[in-house]
C-alpha cells in the first residue's frame, strides 16, 4: 500500500513538472489543464539557450535563478512566477486569465492582475483604489542582479511606488523601501496592497488551505462555499492605540486574539506545495486579508496590506462633536516580505511553522534552550499582596506572604518552578510599581525575597516580579500624567484595561527609565528576574509634540531596551521580543474561533519548541482542565497556575477580584497532578522541536519531535488503541518510536475507522486528480 | 419514558465530537456576593453552527424525544429535524416538514407526548394541529365565546399544552395575559395576566395633562408575554419584552399566581426552556444567555451577542432556545442556523449540585457544592447549598457562617435562633440567679449610701466636672427628657448650651450614624458587607443635611417673625438630636441578640426614637422663634421647600458651569485644530 502511494506520488511530481500551469485553477493540476498543456502555444523557445516551462505565458521573462528557483516576470504587470524546481510547480504572484463565473468586476480584476495596487484618500478622506492595470501608471523597471526594480507612478494622483523582487535561497524577496515612495499630489496615501493574488486558487479546485496566525494557529480550508460573510481582517499586532485613543473593553467579550507573528502561507495540496510569507520588516503597520472564496471574488487569496495614512475622527467637544481628519505624516517604513516555498513532505502547517523557526534560526533570534533537566517547568505566580480601603486609609492584604510561598513550593516540590510574582510592590497590585525596588513590607523583607529566590534557583527554577512597564495604573501616584504618558492622534491619552485595571499608557521616555531602573536592581538586589506583561504585546505609536513615535520606533526602542537589560520572561510577546524571552508565559492553546476556520493548529508552539519553553494560561480559571491539559501534551506547552494562600473572599471587594478561585488549600492537589501527568509527557522531549504532528483518527493527535519520541493524545471519551498500546479516553501516551496515520492504524472504534476512511479517500482524491 | 431520555442523552455524548476547538467568544458571569455579577469559568462552550434550509424561523421545540421542531416561518412550514438521540448535532438535517401549502406565517410551535404538532400562524391569525403525519386535524380561530371579550382581537403567535391538551396561547398585545383554550378549541378564560406598574412620573402625567395629550402617551398597560414554556408539573412559564428585568419571567401556579421572585433578568427576552430535570435557559434579544434553576435563581449568564467578528458561538438575531442532555441549541433568525453550546465540566458539576438541592437532598449535593466551590470561591448559590444542608445536619454554627456568604437573613437568623437556644437552655438557671443577686446588692449598697454617704465624694466630684462648660451642657441634655419647652427657653435666653458643644453632638450624631451601620446585625442591615458601607457617603449626607436644615431654617425664620438666631438653630438642633444621639447605637447592639422573629423590637424601637426626634425638632423650632402651632407647622414645610430649592440650585450651577466649560474647551481645540 505504501508502496503504491509513493508510486503515485512519484507520478504526480513527475506530471507536475511536466505541465505546470498557466493560470491560477491549475496549481494542482486536473485534467483540463493537461488538455491546455497539450494545446497551447505556449512551450515554445524564447532563448536559445533555454526552453521556457510549460504554462509561463510569453509575456514573462527570465529574471533571475539560483540552485532551487527560477524567477519569471511581467513587465506590464510586474507580476512574477516562481518555479520551484524540486517539484516543478510554478507560483503566481498575480491572476493571467480570467474564466466566467470568477465573479470579478473591473476593479476586481485589475487588483487580481496587479502586482500592486493601493489606495489613496481624497479631500474628503473618503478611500479609493487604483491597480497597476486600469491607472496606467508611468513605470520604469530594470532587471537587476538575482530579479527586478520597478518604480511605478500614478501620475493621476501624484503618487510614486518603488518595488523590488530579488530571489533568496529559500524564495523571493520583495522589497518596499519608504525612501521609493513619494506624494505629491494633493491626494494622500493610505495602503498598499503587495501582491494581493499571490497563490490565489479558485474555490475548491485545489485542495489546501490557508494559514492565519490567530491565536495559536489556525486554517481555512479551500472550499467553494463559506460561511465568512467578510473576509478576515487582521492588523499584526493589533490595533494601533496612537490612533483610536481607547481600547474598546467590554468584560463580557472574550476578545479576539491579536496576532503576534506576521506570517501567512498556504497550501496547496497538502505535503505538495505550500509557501510562508514573513514580513521582515513593515509588519507594525501591515495587516492580513485573508478572502475565502465565495465572499466577494471566487478564489482563496489572502495577502499584506500596508497603511501610510488613515483618516481620524477628532472630536472637540466631549459631547462627542468633531471633524475627520488624515492624520498629518505619512507613517515612515520599509517592508520586506520573504516568500518561502515548501514542497513535498514539508507542504504543510508544521512545514511552514519549521521554515520560520529556521528563518528565525538564521536572523538569530532563537538559540537552543539551556536545559538543565528532562523534567518541563511549572508556572506558578503568586497573588502577593491587594490593597482595600478602611474608611479613609489604605491597607494591604497580604493574600501570600514570602514564608507561605516558601512553604508552597517546599510543600509541591516540583522541579523547575517558574514563580512569578504579582502585587510584589508596596500595597501591592493596585499601585504603581515604583522605579526604586521597593517590596510590601507584609509580605516580607529584601532578605527573604532573596532567599525565596536562591531556593528556587536550587530547585532549578525562576523567580520574577510581574511588571507591566506600559501600564501608568489610572487614579494611582507615581508618575507625572504631563510628562510621562503617550498621546493620541487626538491629543488624549491613550487608555486601556490591563488585569481589570483601568491604565494610560507611558511614552518611551518614561518607560526606558522606569524599566532599566527597576531591572537592574530586581537583578542587582534580587537576583530575580521580570516577569513583563503588557510590553510583548501593545504597540501603540506616540504623537506627542515633538517627542513623536511611531510603532516601528517603539518596536526599536524595546528591543535596544532588552538588548541593554538583558532577558526576561514575557506574557504573550510579539515575534520582536523573542529574542529576548527566556520563558513565554500565557500561550494561546486555542484560536478565536472565526466560523469560517477550519482547523487549529499549534504553529506558534511548533516555531518555538525546543527554543523557548512555553507556559500557558493559567488553569484554574479554565472550565474543562483534563481538555485543557490534553491540549497542553498536544501542543507541548507547560502547565500554569494562580496561586495564593489565603482564599479569594479576602480579595471580592477589590480590583482584583477577577481572580476568582486560587486558593493553594483548593488547587494544590490540582497542580501536583496535572504538573505529574504533563512530565511523564513532555519531560522525554524537553529541548527538541516538533517535528510532525498528524491527525491518527478524528480526535486522536500524534505529535513526532526530533528526538524521535511521539505523543499521542487521545481527545475522545472511547479507549483507543495505538500500535497495540491503550490510551484510555481523554489521555496521552508518549512512544519512544512513532507512528504514523500512514502505516499503522489500529485505532479501534468505529468513529475512528471512518474518520480514517475520509483521511485516506481524501488522499486517493487527490492523486486521482494528478493521474491522466 | 425518563430512562429512555437518559439512555438517548448518553447515546449523544459519544457520538459528539469531543474536540472543542476555540476559546468561546464571551466570558460567563454568575452571581456572588452583594448580588453582583462575577466571572467565573464558562459554563457553556460553543460547539458547532448547524446552517438549515430555513428561512426566517421564529421558534424552536425540543420533543421528549430529541427531535427539534422548528417553526420555518419564511418557508410557510414546520420542520421537524433528525432527533438528537440518534444524531449528531454536526450532521442535524430535516427529516419531516408539516403544514405545507396550509401555514402562512408560522411563529409558534409545540409538539406534545404523542407526537401531535400544534402551531400558532401570524398570517391566518389561528391555531392550527397536525397529528403525527402531517395530516391536518384541528384549526381554532378566534374563539367566540362572549367571554374572550366583543372587542379583543386573537393574535397567536407563541402556544404551549399541557398535559390534558389544553392550549395555552401568547395572543399579541392580550393585556389579559394567556389565553387558555380547551382541547376543542373552546375559550376558557384568560391566565397569567401581568401586572402594570404606576411610576412617579405617570402619576405626575395623569395630575396634569389634558385628555388629549394623555390620549397621544403609550397606554399604561401590561405588557403581554413574548413566549410561554411549560414543564413536566404543568407549571407554565412565561418571559415578557419590554418589562423590567426582575419581572422578565414569571412561573405561574394552576391559579396563575406568579411565584417567581425578582429576578436578574433582561427586558428583551425572546425565549424560554424548561428541562424535565428543573434547569431552565433563556435567551435575549441581543443574545444573552441566562440559565436558571427552577426558583428562579440565576446560575450563569453570558452575552453571545455578534459583533461582527464572525466568531463561533455568537448570536445575531436569536428566537429560539432549548436544551437536551447537555446542550444548548439557540435557533438564529438572521443566521438561519442552530448555534449549539455544551456545558463545560465545571457547569456539569453545578447542575449536579443543582439538580440534587431542587429535590431536596441537601446532604447528597452538599460535595458537589464544595467542588463547586473548589472553582470558584464567589459562586453564592453554592454557599445557599452548603448552608441548607449544614442547617439540616443541625451543624448551626456552619450553617451560620454560610448563610452569612449566602446573604439569606433569614437563614442566618434561623441558625442564630438554633444557636441562641442553645446558650439559653445553658445559662439562663444561672442568669437569673445572678440577676437576684445584683438586685439585692444593688439594694444593699443604696441603703449604705443614704445612711453613711459612701458615695458623697463621688458625688462631689462630679459637681466639680459640672463647673466645665462642656459637662454641663452634657448635662443639660437629659434635662431634654423631662421639660423640653422650658430647655429651650434657656438656651434662648443664653443660659445653657454653646456652639462648642452643639458641634460636638453633631460629631456625636455623625459618629453614631457610621458605627449603628457597623454594629447592626446582619439579619438587621441593609449591607451584606461592611465594606460595602460608604463611610464618606454617609458623613457627606449628614452634614450636607445638618447644614441645610440649619441655613434654610434660619433664613425662613428671618422673613416669617421668628425670633432665633443662627446661634439658637444650630444649638437648637443639636439638642433636637438627642434621641438618635443616645438611642441608635443601643437599638443597634440589642439587634446582635435577637432574630427575625423579633424584628418587631428593633423596629419598633426605631420608630419610637425617630418619632421622638420629630417632636423635639417641633418643639424646637416652636419655641426657639416663639411660633404658634400653625406657625411652626408652615415654617418646617417652608424649610423643607426651601432646603430643596437650594439643592436644586446647586445642581443647576453646577451644570451650567460645565457647559460653559465644554464650550469654551471646544472653541480651543478647534481654533487649534483649524488654525
Amino acid at each position: 500500500m505504501k508502496r503504491i502511494l509513493h508510486g503515485l506520488l512519484v507520478c504526480a511530481w513527475l506530471l507536475g513538472w511536466m505541465m505546470s500551469p498557466f493560470s491560477i485553477h491549475a496549481s494542482v493540476m486536473g485534467p483540463p489543464a493537461l488538455f491546455s498543456v497539450l494545446h497551447t502555444p505556449y512551450s515554445v523557445l524564447h532563448t536559445p539557450f533555454f526552453i521556457r516551462p510549460a504554462g509561463i505565458p510569453d509575456s514573462y521573462e527570465l529574471a533571475a535563478e539560483n540552485a532551487t528557483f527560477q524567477l519569471y516576470f511581467d513587465r506590464s504587470t510586474l507580476a512574477f512566477k516562481v518555479l520551484d524546481k524540486r517539484s516543478g510547480y510554478v507560483w503566481h504572484s498575480n491572476l493571467d486569465e480570467t474564466e466566467p463565473g470568477d465573479r470579478l468586476n473591473k476593479t476586481w480584476k485589475a487588483f487580481a492582475q496587479s502586482g500592486i495596487s493601493l489606495d489613496y484618500l481624497d479631500e474628503k478622506a473618503t478611500p479609493r483604489r487604483v491597480s497597476i492595470t486600469n491607472a496606467n501608471p508611468e513605470m520604469t523597471v530594470a532587471t537587476i542582479d538575482q530579479g527586478f526594480t520597478a518604480q511605478v507612478t500614478f501620475m493621476d494622483i501624484g503618487i510614486s511606488v518603488g518595488v523590488t523582487v530579488t530571489l533568496e535561497a529559500a524564495g523571493v524577496r520583495v522589497d518596499m523601501p519608504f525612501a521609493a515612495i513619494q506624494e505629491t499630489g494633493a491626494v494622500r496615501l493610505s495602503m498598499i496592497y503587495v501582491y494581493p493574488f499571490f497563490g490565489a486558487t479558485r474555490a475548491d479546485q485545489v485542495s489546501g488551505y490557508m494559514f492565519i496566525p490567530d491565536g495559536c494557529g489556525s486554517l481555512i480550508r479551500f472550499a467553494a462555499q463559506t460561511k465568512a460573510q467578510t473576509m478576515f481582517y487582521g492588523r499584526y499586532y493589533g490595533a494601533d492605540l496612537g490612533m483610536t485613543g481607547v481600547r474598546p473593553f467590554d468584560p463580557q467579550v472574550n476578545p479576539a486574539y491579536r496576532i503576534s507573528i506576521p506570517v501567512t502561507g498556504m497550501v496547496h495540496g497538502e505535503k505538495q506545495a505550500a509557501y510562508i510569507a514573513i514580513v521582515e520588516k513593515g509588519a507594525a503597520y501591515g495587516e492580513i486579508h485573508a478572502h475565502p472564496a465565495g465572499i466577494i471574488t471566487n478564489f482563496n487569496f489572502m495577502y499584506n496590506a500596508f497603511i501610510y495614512n488613515e483618516s481620524y475622527f477628532q472630536p472637540t467637544n466631549r459631547a462627542g462633536a468633531g471633524v475627520t481628519m488624515i492624520q498629518p505624516r505619512t507613517n515612515a517604513f520599509d517592508v520586506v516580505i520573504h516568500y518561502r516555498f515548501l514542497t513535498g513532505a514539508d507542504g504543510d502547517y508544521v512545514g511552514m511553522a519549521r521554515s520560520y523557526q529556521q528563518y528565525l534560526l538564521e536572523q538569530g533570534v532563537l538559540r537552543p534552550e539551556r536545559h538543565a533537566s528532562s523534567d518541563i517547568g511549572i508556572r506558578l505566580e503568586f497573588l502577593g499582596a491587594e490593597k482595600e480601603k478602611v474608611l479613609f486609609w489604605q491597607r494591604p492584604i497580604p493574600m501570600t506572604t514570602v514564608a507561605q510561598m516558601q512553604e508552597i513550593l517546599a510543600d509541591l516540590a516540583l522541579p523547575n518552578p517558574e514563580v512569578v510574582i504579582y502585587g510584589w510592590q508596596p500595597l501591592g497590585a493596585a499601585t504603581m510599581p515604583p522605579t526604586k525596588l521597593k517590596l510590601e513590607r507584609a509580605l516580607g523583607n529584601m532578605r527573604d525575597f532573596h532567599e525565596l529566590g536562591d531556593s528556587i534557583a536550587a530547585q532549578g527554577g525562576r523567580l520574577s516580579l510581574y511588571l507591566d512597564p506600559q501600564a501608568a495604573l489610572r487614579g494611582e501616584s507615581g508618575y507625572s500624567r504631563r510628562y510621562d504618558l503617550a498621546m493620541s492622534i487626538m491629543r488624549s491619552v491613550l487608555q486601556g484595561v490591563n488585569r481589570m485595571r483601568s491604565t494610560f499608557y507611558f511614552n518611551l521616555d518614561a518607560l526606558t527609565r522606569r524599566y532599566a531602573a527597576l531591572s537592574a536592581q530586581v537583578t542587582e538586589n534580587l537576583d530575580a528576574g521580570l516577569a513583563v506583561d503588557g510590553l510583548g504585546y501593545m504597540l501603540y505609536s506616540d504623537f506627542r509634540d515633538g517627542r513623536f513615535a511611531n510603532r516601528e520606533d517603539a518596536i526599536r526602542a524595546y528591543q535596544s531596551l532588552l538588548a541593554e537589560d538583558g532577558t526576561a520572561a514575557f506574557y504573550r510577546p510579539n515575534d520582536y521580543l523573542w529574542a529576548y524571552t527566556v520563558a513565554y508565559y500565557d500561550v494561546p492553546i486555542a484560536d478565536s474561533g472565526y466560523i469560517y476556520t477550519s482547523e487549529t493548529v499549534p504553529f506558534v508552539q511548533i516555531v518555538l519548541s525546543g527554543y523557548i519553553p512555553l507556559y500557558g494560561p493559567a488553569l484554574n480559571f479554565s472550565s474543562n482542565v483534563q481538555d485543557d491539559l490534553l491540549r497542553h501534551a498536544d501542543f507541548g506547552v507547560y502547565p500554569s497556575f494562580f496561586l495564593t494562600h489565603q482564599g479569594t473572599a479576602d480579595i471580592l471587594n477589590t480590583s482584583s477580584r477577577w481572580i476568582y478561585t486560587s486558593s493553594y488549600r483548593q488547587w494544590g492537589d490540582e497542580v501536583k497532578r496535572a504538573y505529574t501527568w504533563l512530565n511523564r509527557l513532555l519531560g522525554p522531549v524537553r529541548g527538541h522541536p516538533i517535528v510532525a504532528r498528524e491527525t491518527l483518527a478524528d480526535g486522536v493527535m500524534a505529535t513526532r519531535y526530533a528526538n524521535g519520541k511521539q505523543i499521542i493524545v487521545n481527545y475522545t471519551a472511547q479507549p483507543v488503541r495505538v500500535q497495540g498500546v491503550d490510551i484510555p479516553p481523554k489521555d496521552a501516551i508518549l512512544l519512544d518510536s512513532p507512528v504514523s496515520a500512514y502505516d499503522s492504524p489500529t485505532c479501534n472504534t468505529a468513529a475512528n475507522e471512518s474518520a480514517y476512511a475520509t483521511t485516506r479517500l481524501t488522499t486517493t482524491r487527490l492523486l486521482s486528480e494528478v493521474t491522466p | 419514558m425518563k430512562k429512555i431520555a437518559l439512555l438517548s442523552v448518553l447515546v449523544l455524548t459519544v457520538l459528539l465530537a469531543t474536540q472543542v476547538k476555540a476559546d468561546a467568544p464571551y466570558t460567563t458571569w454568575t452571581p456572588g456576593p452583594g448580588r453582583r455579577l462575577y466571572m467565573t469559568q464558562d459554563a457553556y462552550t460553543p460547539l458547532t453552527e448547524v446552517d438549515l434550509p430555513i428561512s426566517g424561523a421564529e421558534d424552536l421545540f425540543v420533543a421528549a424525544d430529541g427531535a427539534l421542531y422548528i417553526a420555518d416561518t419564511g418557508n410557510k412550514r414546520v420542520v421537524k429535524l433528525e432527533s438528537l438521540a440518534v444524531s449528531s448535532a454536526e450532521r442535524l438535517s430535516v427529516a419531516a416538514e408539516y403544514g405545507k401549502g396550509v401555514l402562512v406565517k408560522p411563529t409558534g410551535v409545540f409538539v406534545d407526548d404523542r407526537g401531535i404538532v400544534y402551531v400558532a400562524d401570524a398570517g391566518e391569525n389561528a391555531v392550527f394541529i397536525f397529528d403525527k403525519d402531517g395530516q391536518l386535524q384541528k384549526r381554532f380561530g378566534r374563539p367566540t365565546e362572549p367571554l374572550f371579550g366583543k372587542h379583543r382581537e386573537f393574535l397567536p403567535r407563541k402556544l404551549a399544552v399541557d398535559v390534558r391538551r389544553n392550549v395555552y396561547v401568547v395572543s399579541e398585545g392580550s393585556v389579559d395575559g394567556l389565553a387558555l383554550l380547551n382541547p376543542d378549541g373552546h375559550f376558557i378564560g384568560y391566565f397569567g395576566a401581568n401586572t402594570a406598574s404606576m411610576s412617579l412620573k405617570m402619576i405626575l402625567q395623569r395630575l396634569f395633562l389634558t385628555a388629549e395629550q394623555l390620549d397621544q402617551l403609550i397606554k399604561n398597560e401590561a405588557a403581554s408575554p413574548s413566549n410561554v414554556a411549560i414543564d413536566n408539573q404543568s407549571m407554565l412559564y412565561t418571559v415578557t419584552a419590554g418589562t423590567l428585568p426582575r419581572k422578565s419571567i414569571r412561573k405561574f401556579t394552576i391559579a396563575g399566581r406568579n411565584i417567581f421572585p425578582d429576578l436578574l433578568g433582561s427586558s428583551s427576552f425572546r425565549d424560554i426552556h424548561i428541562s424535565d430535570d428543573g434547569l431552565l435557559v433563556a435567551v435575549d434579544g441581543d443574545g444573552k444567555v441566562f440559565e436558571y434553576d427552577r426558583h428562579g435563581t440565576l446560575l450563569f449568564t453570558f452575552n453571545a451577542k455578534d459583533t461582527g467578528e464572525q466568531r463561533l458561538g455568537t448570536l445575531r438575531n436569536p428566537t429560539g432556545i432549548a436544551r437536551y442532555g447537555d446542550h444548548i441549541y439557540v435557533l438564529d433568525k438572521d443566521k438561519n442556523a442552530l448555534v449549539v453550546y455544551r456545558t463545560t465540566a465545571f457547569a456539569d458539576v453545578v447542575h449536579q449540585g443543582v439538580r440534587l438541592y431542587m429535590e431536596g437532598f441537601y446532604s447528597e449535593a452538599k460535595p458537589y457544592f464544595e467542588e463547586v466551590l473548589n472553582y470558584n470561591g464567589s459562586f453564592i448559590m453554592a454557599y445557599q447549598g452548603l448552608a441548607d444542608a449544614y442547617f439540616k445536619e443541625q451543624n448551626y454554627r456552619a450553617a451560620l457562617q454560610t448563610y452569612r456568604y449566602a446573604e439569606d437573613r433569614s437563614g442566618y437568623s434561623q441558625a442564630f435562633w438554633e444557636l441562641r437556644n442553645a446558650v439559653l437552655q445553658r445559662v439562663l438557671g444561672p442568669f437569673i440567679i445572678a440577676l437576684v443577686v445584683l438586685s439585692v446588692a444593688q439594694k444593699g449598697v443604696a441603703w449604705g449610701d443614704r445612711r453613711y454617704g459612701w458615695f458623697a465624694p463621688l458625688r462631689a466630684r462630679v459637681r466639680g466636672w459640672q463647673r466645665h462648660k462642656l459637662v454641663d451642657d452634657l448635662v443639660f441634655m437629659f434635662r431634654f427628657i423631662k421639660k423640653p419647652a422650658d430647655s429651650f427657653y434657656y438656651i434662648k435666653r443664653n443660659l445653657r448650651g454653646s456652639l462648642a458643644f452643639a458641634l460636638l453632638v453633631y460629631l456625636w450624631v455623625i459618629v453614631v450614624r457610621v458605627l449603628t451601620l457597623y454594629v447592626t446585625a446582619f439579619p438587621f442591615s441593609p449591607y451584606a458587607y461592611l465594606s460595602d458601607i460608604r463611610v464618606e457617603n454617609e458623613i457627606v449626607t449628614v452634614v450636607v443635611l445638618l447644614f441645610l436644615w440649619n441655613t434654610a431654617n434660619y433664613l425662613v425664620s428671618t422673613i416669617s417673625d421668628g425670633e432665633g438666631r443662627v446661634r439658637d438653630v444650630v444649638i437648637g438642633t443639636a439638642y433636637s438630636l438627642f434621641p438618635y444621639a443616645l438611642f441608635a447605637l443601643p437599638i443597634a447592639l440589642l439587634s446582635n441578640v435577637l432574630t427575625l422573629n423579633e424584628i418587631f423590637l428593633v423596629s419598633f424601637s426605631q420608630d419610637l426614637m425617630w418619632a421622638w426626634t420629630a417632636l423635639m425638632f417641633f418643639i424646637m423650632v416652636k419655641e426657639v422663634h416663639n411660633y404658634s402651632f400653625a406657625e411652626t407647622v408652615r415654617t418646617i414645610l417652608l424649610t423643607f421647600f426651601t432646603m430643596a430649592m437650594i439643592a436644586l440650585t446647586v445642581y443647576i450651577l453646577y451644570i451650567l458651569f460645565g457647559q460653559v466649560f465644554d464650550f469654551v474647551l471646544a472653541i480651543f481645540q478647534e481654533v487649534g485644530l483649524r488654525g
